[in-house]
Formats: C-alpha cells, structure tokens, sequence
C-alpha cells in the first residue's frame, strides 16, 4: 500500500436510484389523476358522488402531484446526481441526510394528497398544503439545501458547472417564495386550519409572486439545470455558448421575480403593478430563448445522433415546447390579449404544453438516460418503446393545447359577444356546454399522455430486470469545469 | 465518520420530530392533525430503526474487510 | 433593464477588465448571496409598496369582518376548492360589468386571509352573487346543480345538508383573524358562538346580530342545528353585498 493509490469517488447513487423510481411512481398517479379530473368536467357524474374525489379536492392533487411529486422527485433526484459528478464529490453530509431528505419528501407529498383529499386546504393555488405541512416541507428544504450547498463547498472542481447554478437559484428561490407565500397563523398547534397573514390584494400579489416563480424557478431553472446536464452528455458536445449561459442566467433570475402581477390584470390590483409585470413577462421572452437556444445548438453537429438515441428525442422537443410555451407567455401577458384569455382554458392549454412538453419531456429524457445509468445496464430494453412513448405523448400534448387553445379563445369570445341590441349574447351556461366536445379532446390527449407513461414504466422495469454490465462509474472531469466545456475557447 | 456524525445528528432530529407529532395527535382538534401526529410519529420511528440497522451493516462490513485484512 | 444587460457585458472579455465572471464560478457562497439578491429585487420593489402606499386598498363604506357564520362558510369554501372553478373577481371591462356587476375593489377583500379571487372560469363569478338568488335556490342548486342548470359541470354537495357544522372553536377563528389584521372585537369574539346560532335560525331574535354585522343575511337552516350548507350559503348571499356604492365617490375609486 506504499503507492499513492487514486481512489474513485463513492458517489451517492442510491438516493439518486431512490427518487427515479418514486418519480416514475408519481408520473403514474399525477398524470392518472388528471385524466380523472379532465373526466369530471367532460362528464360530472364521474366523481360517483363521493365528495373526496370532486373537482375541487382532486386538483390540487393534481397539480402538486406533478409539479412536486414527479417533477420535484426527478428534480431532486437528478440534481443530486449532476451535483456530485460536476463537483467530483460525494453528497455532503453522508447517507443519512441524504436518506432523510429522499424519505421527508416524500412523506410530505403523501401528507399533502391526503390532506386535499380529506378537506384541508390553504385555499391558495399551488400552495395549498395547511401551514404544519409547510413547516414539514421546510425542515427537507433545508436539509436539501445543506447537501446541495456542502457539495459545492467541497468540490474538488474549482469552477461551478453551469447546471449547479441554475439548481442553486431553484433551491434558494423555492426556499424565499415557500416562506414567504405560506406564512399563516394556525388558530391553534392541535389544529389544520390556518389564517394567511395577509388579506386581500397584497395576498393575490403575493400568491401570484409565489405561483409565477414556482414556474419560473422549481418548472424552469431546476429544468434548465437538467438540460445543461443531460444534453450536452447524451449530444456529447460540449455546451453551445458559455457566454449566453452567463447572460441569459443573470437575466432570468433577475427578470422572472417580477413577472408575477400578469395573473391580475384589470383587477384590483393597483395599475403601476400591472404594467410592471407585464413589461418584464415580455422582456423575459428574450432570457427564455436564450436558454432554449443554447440548448438547442448545442446539437449543432450532432443532430444525426436524434435517429439513434430516442431518449435525446425527448430531451431536445422539450427545448422546442419550451421555446414556445415560453413565447406563447409573454404573448398571454399582454393585458388586451389577457382581456380575452384570462379565466379560460387557453391559459390551462399554456400550462400544459409548458408542463408536459417542456418538464415531462425533459424528465422522460433524464430518466431514460439515467435508468442504465444507475443501473449499470449497457442500454434499455428497448428503443423501440421509447419511440412508441415519444410519439404517443407528442400527440396527446397536441390534443391537449390545440383543444384548449380552441376551448379558450372560444369562451373568451362568448364572454364578451354582444347581440344586435347591445345585450351580452350568451349566457355563462351556453359557453359551458360550447366547450363540451373540447373537454372530451383534452381528455384524450391526457389518456394518450398516461399510455405513453405506462409504456415507459414497462421498459424501465424490463431494464433494470435486464443483466447488468459492469459499465465504468465515474465521468467526472469532462463535466466539471465550466470552462472545460465551453465551445471555442 | 461523515457518516456516523449524519447519522446521529439525523437521527435525533427525527427522533425530536416524532415526538412533536405525538403531541400534535394527542391534542388534535381535527382527524387532520391527528393523522399527521401519528404519522410523523411512525416516520420517526420507521426512519430512526432503519438508521440504526444500517450503523450495524457498516459496522459488520468494516469488520469483515479488516478481518480479511488482517 | 438593458444597462445591467450592458454592465454584464465585459464580463467575458478576459482578465484586462475589472470583474470576471470566472470569481462567481469559483466560489459557491458569493454565487450564492448574489443569486439571492439578484431575485430579491423584484419581489421587493412589487410588494412592500402594497403594503405601504394608502390608496392601494380605498377606503369604502360598509364593510365590516364576516360573520361567524359566514366564516365558517367561507372555509367551506376553500375547503372544497370552490376557487379552482369560480372567479371571485370582477374586471375592470365592458362585459364583465354587464354580466356580473360593478367591477371588484380591492376593499372588497381586505378581510379575506387568503384571498379567492381564483384564476379560472369553469363556472361563473361570485364576486357579487349575493343576493342573486334566494337562498332556498341556493339549497337546490348546491343539492343538485343540474336541476337548476342542465348544462352545469358542478359536483352534488348533498352531503352538505346532512353534516352538522363544526363550530366548537368558532372564537379562536375570530382571535386569529385579529391575530392577522381583522378588527374583531371583543364583543363580536364574546358572542361568536351565539351570533352563529342566530344566523342559521330564522325563529331567532336578530337585533344584535345585525348590529355587530350589518347586512348579514339570516338563512333558513333546521331545527337540528346548523348545517355546512346553511353556513356556505350564509356565505355566499353576502359576497359582494356590503360596499354601500351610493355612497362612495366614484373618484375614491380610481386608483
């Protein structure tokens, strides 16, 4: 043992294994738990007259169960794993933390599915957790926050890869708008309900501060963070421009906070705020593309490899959605067009060709590459099946937002449409069954995007039962310096 | 050592939170808390006997190669 | 915006310039503070001035915190995630005037912990369905939306009618309001429980209830107590009802 032996990283892949396989678990459940939903409101009577599976309760399920049960496990997950190899270093803090934060978090995703079920519920959108949950999801955040932070601190990389930037910014900023959109006094510690601290429209702004950042930094920067990761590695090319990546990062962490008041317009929202969201939401266009086109080009050269790796398929049309759903924003956040698409489902077809093509989509994509990975299998199962899904979903996504673009402006119009007389032409009821044939659409596109999730569970599973190959672990080096990676310099 | 020093730390800070929920469940107003208590009380408890198996594992193992060692 | 755009524009140009951007890379605590900073602006320069400048929220005659009633309702209300399907917020615009009346001041829910103006019209508005309909349509419809409108979405909230309302801590609710900026007093919290009876019984003498709570409307209820619905529907026939518009100037108004 005289000689100087050089000791590979043990890294911590068995949390990064752990949160795969819960956010494949909750795919399933949020994306099955929609198409319930979109049931309901093509067919009312599927909620079978149980009050606990209304509308009204299983939306939140929903919606938390995709953002932060799949997205935030896929999330976590993934940024744990580009953490420790941009960084050359083991998670800080040892297995236990690590352990905690994988179990805490997802102890807190069942306590708030149960409490939306039962009838406890902040009453704010995607905040709806009651205040002891919210204290519980605050003691992970930190415990995240320590691992993700300690890591970087004792990296052996000296410079920061430009993935940890953007995670950083989504821990630090989710940590601000959790604390401070949920602050609310309980009337007691032995009781769920809770009163919010603020009232009014200082809580709408702050609510809509929270819910905008929620997309700007859990769905945007922790996804940007992905994407910086996986596919420069699937491409094997080196990021297209560092020096966009500097820009366009200052910039959308600068410019996202503001955009928030779009959500008010023509309220009672004071109109300076207003304006002052609405000229950010655009300005923002710019730092979203430049996120969209760095992504992109860095395929340059290396295009012929979307014939071969169906999982960068997934990875780089999900760039493509985010560039238009990122266009599509700031479109919707001017207020004469917002006049019309406000309160209708032109703004649920937004969120979800945000949603399910851009933060899906780039998860399928990290999760397929990162199956084998972890697994040390030599492949998938079957490429075959990762087409079937890739092109199953693309249409279920087309269903969805061609159907709500039409729904929605369609409501819109019927809002405001005035008879020869200069009555209003339609009464609400009339708009409701309009949309009828496009809530069964939608419905289908969601059945498509829930096929093509079980399509992707099989040949998981198919893989990991697959005989392993001892694939040589460590990739560090090629990831670990910002400068390393950079085009032509 | 990371590792024992997370494990204790980790461990009693569970342990800490277990015992607030149940005192959240014994003096719940709504099925709610109720519920919570007790389950945060059985996370704790789950988690804390998971953490001590897998001290024991290490232990055993660290054993075992410097038996082979030696 | 542009000039930070400019500012972060030599930050690339090699070690000649002041600043690179190389620093930040290397050390995780200064990406860390600046990172914070960069994302405090905003946030800050949109909300603190809410809180601070008067005529945010005008000032208005008429309205008064809910009823113990009428909060027990309104909970009901977030409970179900009513707010998922209906707007609480009227637009300043042509249409939404016509159709659901005058516009939605931010007075109107300055006692609302958290606001319920919604985002999405699966149903119509209520920011001003008070007084709409009678109350006895309200029982119906919350029965069985779809005798009352074929072409409702709306769920059967029958059970409603059947469950007794929960109102063993009704004080506290008040105390926690006045906790959190509602102006409770003492006399309103002392008589929660009692003014929340007299609410959902029409036998019931009312005189101090309405003096505490002007406007409030007393619902039909049942001899067995109050119910979850009498309290929703206590809720809902007030939404909207108490500014006194007549007297308040429309300059008031403007923001």
């Amino acid at each position: 043992m005289a000689e100087p032996m050089q000791v590979p990283i043990q890294y911590n892949e068995a949390v990064v294994r752990k949160f795969v396989i819960a956010s494949v678990f909750w795919a399933v459940v949020a994306f099955l738990v929609g198409v319930y939903i979109a049931a309901e409101l093509a067919w009312p009577e599927a909620n079978l007259g149980f009050s606990f599976i209304n509308f009204g309760r299983l939306r939140p399920v929903h919606t938390s169960g995709a953002i932060f049960a799949f997205g935030g496990s896929i999330l976590i997950g993934s940024s744990l794993y580009i953490v420790q190899r941009t960084c050359r270093a083991r998670l800080f803090g040892g297995e236990a933390l690590a352990d905690f934060l994988f179990w805490g978090y997802q102890f807190f995703i069942v306590m708030a599915a149960l409490s939306y079920v039962m009838g406890y519920s902040q009453g704010q959108e995607y905040a709806e957790p009651e205040w002891h949950i919210d204290l519980w999801l605050t003691i992970v955040w930190v415990i995240y926050a320590i691992i993700f932070v300690g890591t970087l601190l004792k990296r052996e990389e000296p410079h920061i890869y430009v993935a940890n930037w953007f995670l950083l910014a989504f821990i630090l900023t989710i940590a601000v708008l959790h604390l401070v959109n949920n602050a609310a006094v309980p009337i007691s510690m032995y009781s769920a309900k809770s009163y919010a601290v603020y009232a009014g429209v200082q809580s709408a702004l702050i609510q809509w501060w929270y819910g905008h950042n929620a997309v700007g930094f859990f769905l945007t920067a922790g996804f940007l963070g992905m994407m910086y990761y996986f596919i420069p590695k699937q491409a094997d090319r080196p990021i297209y421009s560092y020096r966009l990546s500097v820009v366009h990062f200052w910039s959308l962490v600068f410019m996202y906070i503001w955009a928030g008041p779009h959500h008010l317009h023509y309220t009672s929202l004071p109109d300076w705020t207003q304006t002052l969201g609405m000229v950010f939401s655009l300005m923002l266009w710019m730092p979203s593309w430049g996120g969209m086109i760095n992504g992109l080009m860095t395929l340059s050269g290396a295009w012929d490899k979307l014939r071969t790796n169906p999982a960068l398929r997934f990875s780089v049309t999900a760039v493509g959605f985010y560039g238009m759903s990122t266009f599509e924003g700031p479109v919707l956040s001017i207020r004469d067009v917002n006049a019309l698409a406000h309160y209708t489902d032109w703004v649920v077809g937004h969120v979800h060709s945000g949603t399910l093509g851009w933060n899906a989509f780039i998860s399928f994509g990290a999760i397929y590459y990162l199956v084998p990975a972890l697994w040390k299998r030599s492949g998938l199962y079957s490429n075959r099946l990762v087409a079937w899904h890739y092109w199953i979903s693309t249409l279920g996504i087309v269903l969805y937002i061609s159907s709500m673009w039409v729904a929605g402006i369609m409501q819109g119009l019927m809002w405001r449409a005035y008879d020869a007389f200069g009555f209003l032409q339609y009464s609400f009821a009339e708009s409701v069954n309009a949309v009828h044939p496009y809530y069964v659409i939608r419905w289908m596109g969601g059945v498509m995007f829930f096929v093509g999730a079980l399509i992707m569970v099989y040949n998981l599973v198919m893989t990991v039962r697959s005989p392993s190959t001892n694939l040589s672990g460590s990739d560090a080096g090629q990831f670990g310096a910002a400068g390393a990676v950079v085009a032509g310099e | 050592m990371e590792d024992d020093i997370s494990e204790i730390i980790v461990g009693i800070m569970v342990a800490v939170l277990g015992l607030v929920g149940l005192v959240m469940a014994s003096g719940a107003y709504d099925s709610e808390i109720f519920i919570f208590g007790l389950s945060v009380a059985g996370f704790a408890v789950v988690f804390d006997i998971g953490l001590i198996r897998r001290h024991h594992d290490r232990r055993a193992l660290a054993r075992h190669r410097g038996g082979n060692h030696g | 915006m542009l000039a930070s755009l400019v500012r972060l524009a030599p930050l690339w140009r090699g070690s000649k310039t002041m600043f690179r951007h190389e620093w930040i890379e290397k050390n995780a605590i200064l990406l860390l503070v600046l990172t914070l900073l960069t994302v405090a602006i905003g946030g800050i320069v949109e909300i603190i001035p809410l809180f601070t400048i008067e005529t945010t929220v005008e000032h208005v005659v008429g309205m008064r915190p809910y009823t113990p009633l009428e909060l027990m309702g309104r909970n009901i209300y977030i409970r179900e995630g009513c707010y998922l399907c209906h707007s609480q917020q009227i637009r300043a615009l042509k249409d939404e005037v016509e159709r659901y009346g005058h516009f939605s001041l931010a007075a109107e829910s300055m006692y609302d912990h958290p606001f319920q103006w919604g985002s999405k019209r699966i149903g119509p508005d209520l920011a001003r369905v008070g007084g709409k309909y009678s109350s006895d349509w309200h029982y119906a419809h919350l029965t069985n939306p779809q005798e009352l409108v074929p072409e409702s979405l709306m769920p059967k909230y029958r059970f409603m009618a059947e469950t007794p309302l929960d109102f063993d801590h009704i004080a506290q609710h008040l105390r926690t309001n006045r906790v959190v900026g509602v102006p409770y007093t003492e006399d309103q919290i002392a008589h929660a429980k009692e003014d929340l009876l007299t609410q959902a019984d029409p036998a019931a003498e009312a005189d101090a209830l309405m003096k505490r709570y002007p406007k409030a409307v007393v619902v039909p209820g049942n001899p067995k107590g109050p119910t979850e619905m009498d309290a929703l529907v206590a809720y809902l026939q007030m939404l909207g009802t108490l500014v006194d518009f007549a007297n308040t100037s429309a300059e008031k108004l403007q923001q």
